[in-house]
């Protein structure tokens, strides 16, 4: 399990994003890919693009948003994605300073 | 003044010395040629097109060919060459005005970057394009020759042009190009429609190509606004069938379908976002051209 670290998108605008309903199509100029994300990880992209978020706090917006208790495995499977999305350049893990 | 008040020899003169230079939707090309049918595809098939005068900027000038002195009579030969340089091998003699098409795909899909470029036909009707991305085969110029024999407007049946500038579609009216079993399709659903010549053994099998309304090239200047991206699929005996698909998907499968949406990078993103936002989306299967016709001509209102 990841520790309360801070998640966020590449700085330099390096990732785009777009959002429709539940979907959502992130962009990494890096790489030139695009991917389509839903579910779970369109509703990471969500927060996170707004504004960086602690591990925590992306978890209660998806507990809010998706209306369920969230369990080991629930928190498990967030950490899988983020952790795929860091792989990908998507996204962007750093340690909590403020914790 | 319009090609079409030119006549054949001043035409083939013109291509034979300075070349000949047309308005094409937003684009000026100059086209030189020894090739006299080169002259019977132009007259027929472009002669609502205005030829500029000689001061003009030029984007495109554009030559056909044959590449030897000795593949004028053995085996005879056509090579296109774009600014002097020569980006295809050369095709038999016979398929030059098929050539000079896919050569002119080829000049804008490579150069002009102002535009989101799509593979894709769209027409307008009450002031809205409807875009047709689509794969070979998938009926895309079939529906497009359809439509525009139907009365909607032609903007383009081989690339759609969004402006990153502004997120309007341009047009190049140029003729459709219908395919096999889809020339005669065209043939028996409007009897009255203008073909050139055919042209067989292609690479792409035999191709026809029919002749745009002059209304919609008289309109080849003013762009109009997305408001419907449609994928095609014909499919034999299959029930015409319009079905919702979500943005994102539209999205993915619209980038596949552009050529420079990689060139482009985040304005191409932002491109294909902005359409996505301003149209719906759909997926449709079909067979009947009718039935495809009465849905979209609904849909239009």
């Amino acid at each position: 399990m990841l520790d309360d670290c801070v998640i966020s998108l590449p700085t330099g605008s390096v990732v785009c994003c777009r959002f429709w309903e539940d979907e959502s199509v992130v962009y990494n100029q890096v790489s030139g890919e695009t991917h389509l994300v839903d579910g779970l990880g369109a509703q990471i992209f969500k927060f996170v693009s707004e504004q960086a978020a602690t591990r925590t706090v992306v978890l209660q917006n998806v507990k809010r948003v998706f209306e369920f208790e969230i369990d080991s495995d629930a928190e498990g499977l967030l950490d899988i994605l983020i952790l795929e999305y860091q792989k990908l350049g998507l996204l962007t893990i750093t340690e909590n300073n403020s914790a | 003044m319009k090609l079409a008040i030119r006549t054949k020899k001043a035409v083939i003169q013109a291509l034979k010395t300075r070349g000949l230079r047309l308005k094409i939707g937003g684009f000026n090309v100059c086209l030189s040629s020894s090739i006299p049918e080169v002259a019977d595809h132009l007259l027929v098939l472009y002669g609502a097109s205005d030829v500029i005068n000689d001061e003009a900027f030029i984007d495109f000038y554009i030559s056909l060919a044959p590449p030897s002195k000795l593949r004028r009579y053995f085996r005879p030969q056509v090579n296109f060459s774009y600014d002097g340089y020569f980006p295809f091998k050369p095709l038999p003699y016979d398929q030059a005005s098929a050539m000079f098409e896919w050569g002119l795909n080829w000049c804008i899909a490579s150069h002009s970057h102002q535009y989101l470029i799509i593979h894709a036909a769209v027409v307008e009707r009450n002031g809205q394009a409807f875009i047709f991305p689509g794969t070979p085969g998938s009926g895309k110029s079939t529906l497009c020759a359809a439509l525009v024999c139907s009365g909607w407007r032609l903007l383009s049946d081989e690339m759609t042009l969004v402006s990153l500038a502004d997120g309007l579609v341009y047009p190049v009216p140029r003729p459709i190009s219908l395919k096999n079993r889809s020339i005669d399709v065209i043939r028996s659903f409007s009897p009255d429609v203008i073909f050139g010549e055919i042209v067989n053994d292609t690479s792409k099998g035999s191709v026809n190509h029919l002749r745009p309304p002059d209304r919609s090239v008289e309109l080849g200047k003013m762009p109009a606004k997305p408001a419907k991206l449609i994928f095609p699929k014909y499919e034999q005996k299959s029930a015409t069938n319009l079905a919702p698909l979500s943005k994102s998907r539209a999205f993915l499968k619209l980038a596949e379908n552009c050529f420079n949406y990689n060139i482009l990078g985040v304005e191409g993103f932002n491109s294909v976002g902005d359409l996505i936002d301003s149209s719906d989306c759909y997926d449709f299967k079909y067979s009947s051209l009718d039935e495809a016709i009465t849905l979209f001509m609904e849909l239009a209102h």
